[in-house]
């Protein structure tokens, strides 16, 4: 965890690539969940920021 | 024998997980077998209850597939003699077949789809492979995932704007259009596989040849080419199986001229409803092939399946 | 004679040189060997992908060809995401998704694990297992049609052989409690080979040396397997996963021939719904939104499966 966060403070890829992974991974639950409406409705920007988020931080220098 | 093994699974259990696999193997392959029993049934014996295994096997499902056929007034059978052993089989139904069915004409159209498609997305992908995989080029992994994200897209999202732009030029439901698409769509595939034949390929026999005075082209053609070869057979392997195969952009974007098989067949009608052994023969035509290609080609297509989804 | 003067020039100029008057540069050849794949990507996808971007933001119908379409912001955006009918075809998708996965994987894995014991015969008994993911999904379908008619099909004939049900009780695909399972289960048996296939490359890919140094640590059979098979194929499972939930997220050609989205919109999945809206009720702008939305859901699960990629690659 203490890693994670500092890569993220460092602007490492690996971290950055898991966040977004976990946000598209989000997006895409919430697109095809059952229980709510507004999950549904707010499923794609979010899905949308997570694969952005995924091809800019892609191009991050690699952690050490 | 040298030593004994821990890994090497016992008698006992190799017995076992072969029974089991094989067991699979035969539960898969009832559906298919019953595709290819049913094109030789007669339309009585197709649809009877409890479905026959048994039965006695007739051309008619393949000679209601490849004819159109009228029904005539017995005067006119009876005037007319039937003139080989494919009219004497209609006969029995008080018809006589008037002409050829429009399935030969989508079988070639998938033919030269295939065939055209495969030719064009294997060759512009063994260069595009080729200079991913020996020279720098910018921006490389970014060009690479774009062209394999193209392949993930859902052909009915692209289908709208090819449509569309199809239509403004011309070019929907022609041959050289669907040979584009399938082309367009093969390519990433074709670029992704041979890219990982060819860094197989050691660089050493090229630079060989360049410093035996070959130019970069010549070391391409004459070093490179055939060592790839089996990379590349086995990538027009896939790329012809997945022309032949589509189904959406063919149903959406043709209808007559370049229609494929696969939206044809379902639509094979008989009297009164669908005509389960005609449609059946077709699909038997159309699917052995791929299913010969298979078992004669196993080591390479396994290869490349796995290869595929497991290599970048 | 082959001793021209070029020849003879080239033979005496530095190799560097040489290369750059007898061809092309390695730069100018890589540009020539790319640009025509770039080229074709950028107007058969690129460009229809612009497109579909710009019309997703209008009321366009392609059916209309002398009105002007008009600008509509993000109205279409709004109305796809608001609608609880698309919402339900979201659903299906998600219950076709959840279950094809779980029983290839379960299923696929067995096998692998079962063909890795390599008994005798194995790799011909692989490609029979094979044949069906290798055949197209339209015709397939169509002839699983067949199969599931009730009274005379084939499938409910083993049923009920087996159930001691009446074979005409039930309605694989006119039922809407069955016909989700009636599309789970063909997908099963087509695409179950790719889950076996990915899984046995992970299996082959394990050392042997690892199961040898377990052995001598005296660590049990089953111990192995959850702490060294599990593990090392776990890469391979997840690739399999991502591969088959996109492909399955886009499923289109298998199960409009099966069921056509029916009964009602029970198997109606998101392609089968997008292709009602954009070419049996051309709303073109509309569907184009909805393209957009399956495509970028599309686009980032690929980004996570290139991910998944590389970890495989590292080993």
């Amino acid at each position: 965890m203490r890693t994670f966060l500092t890569g993220l403070m460092r602007l490492r890829r690996g971290p950055w690539e898991m966040l977004a992974t976990i946000i598209i991974a989000l997006g895409v639950f919430m697109l095809m969940q059952p229980f709510v409406l507004w999950a549904f409705t707010y499923s794609f920007i979010t899905t949308l920021v997570g694969t952005v988020m995924f091809i800019v931080v892609s191009h991050f220098p690699e952690g050490e | 024998m040298s030593a004994y093994s821990v890994t090497e699974p016992s008698t006992r259990s190799k017995w076992f997980a072969g029974s089991l696999v094989i067991l699979y193997a035969l539960i898969t392959m009832i559906p298919l077998a019953w595709i290819m029993l049913t094109g030789f049934k007669s339309p009585s014996d197709a649809i009877s209850y409890p479905p026959k295994v048994v039965f006695e096997p007739t051309l008619e499902g393949y000679v209601n597939l490849f004819t159109t056929r009228t029904r005539q007034t017995q005067e006119f059978l009876d005037a007319n003699p039937p003139q080989n052993w494919a009219d004497e089989i209609v006969r029995e139904y008080d018809m006589v077949i008037v002409g050829p069915s429009k399935f030969g004409e989508r079988f070639l159209n998938s033919v030269i789809i295939g065939f055209g498609s495969t030719f064009l997305s294997v060759f512009l992908g063994t260069l595009a492979a080729y200079a991913f995989s020996r020279f720098k080029i910018p921006l490389a992994d970014d060009l690479l995932f774009f062209i394999l994200s193209t392949r993930m897209m859902p052909p009915i999202a692209v289908a709208i704007p090819i449509f569309l732009m199809y239509r403004n030029l011309g070019l929907s439901d022609t041959h050289l259009g669907m040979i584009l698409l399938y082309t367009a769509v093969n390519i990433s595939l074709a670029v992704w596989l041979l890219k990982g034949f060819i860094d197989e390929i050691p660089r050493e026999y090229e630079e060989a040849a360049l410093i035996d005075g070959y130019t970069r082209f010549q070391a391409f053609y004459k070093v490179v080419l055939p060592q790839a070869a089996t990379g590349i057979a086995s990538t027009a392997i896939f790329c012809l199986i997945f022309a032949w195969n589509e189904y959406a952009f063919a149903v959406l974007l043709t209808s007559a001229t370049a229609q494929t098989a696969p939206p044809f067949i379902p639509t094979i009608i008989g009297v009164g409803g669908l005509d389960w052994p005609a449609v059946a023969a077709g699909a038997t035509i159309f699917l052995l092939p791929v299913m010969i290609f298979t078992i004669l080609l196993r080591k390479h297509l396994l290869r490349g399946i796995t290869f595929g989804a497991v290599r970048k | 004679m082959t001793d021209t003067i070029a020849n003879r020039a080239a033979k005496a100029t530095p190799q560097r040189v040489a290369r750059k008057i007898k061809g092309l540069s390695d730069r100018a050849i890589a540009w020539i060997f790319v640009a025509p794949t770039i080229f074709l990507l950028l107007a058969i996808n690129i460009f229809p992908l612009i497109w579909t971007i710009q019309l997703s933001f209008t009321n366009y119908r392609a059916n209309r060809l002398n009105r002007e379409p008009e600008f509509i912001g993000l109205r279409n955006y709004e109305r796809i995401l608001t609608d609880s009918d698309i919402w339900l075809n979201m659903q299906a998708t998600a219950h076709f998704l959840f279950w094809t996965i779980a029983l290839q994987v379960l299923i696929g894995f067995t096998l692998a694990w079962l063909i890795n014991k390599k008994f005798k015969g194995n790799d011909l008994w692989t490609t029979i297992i094979v044949l069906p993911m290798m055949l197209s999904p339209a015709v397939v379908g169509n002839f699983w049609k067949f199969l599931y008619q009730p009274q005379i099909g084939l499938f409910n004939y083993i049923v009920a052989f087996f159930t001691g049900k009446d074979p005409s009780s039930f309605e694989m695909l006119g039922s809407v409690q069955l016909a989700p399972w009636s599309i789970v289960i063909v997908d099963t048996w087509m695409w179950t080979p790719f889950v076996m296939l990915i899984c046995l490359a992970g299996l082959r890919s394990i050392p042997d040396y690892i199961y040898e140094a377990a052995e001598v640590d005296r660590a049990s059979k089953l111990r192995q397997f959850f702490t060294i098979t599990i593990p090392m194929v776990l890469p391979f499972l997840m690739l399999a996963v991502l591969f088959r939930g996109i492909e399955n997220f886009k499923m289109f050609d298998l199960v409009v021939q099966l069921t056509g989205g029916g009964p009602g919109s029970t198997t109606e999945l998101t392609s089968i719904n997008l292709k009602r809206e954009a070419f049996e009720k051309w709303r073109t702008g509309y569907a184009s939104a909805y393209a957009i939305i399956l495509f970028v859901t599309v686009f980032g699960l690929a980004s996570i499966y290139v991910k998944a990629l590389n970890k495989v690659k590292e080993r």
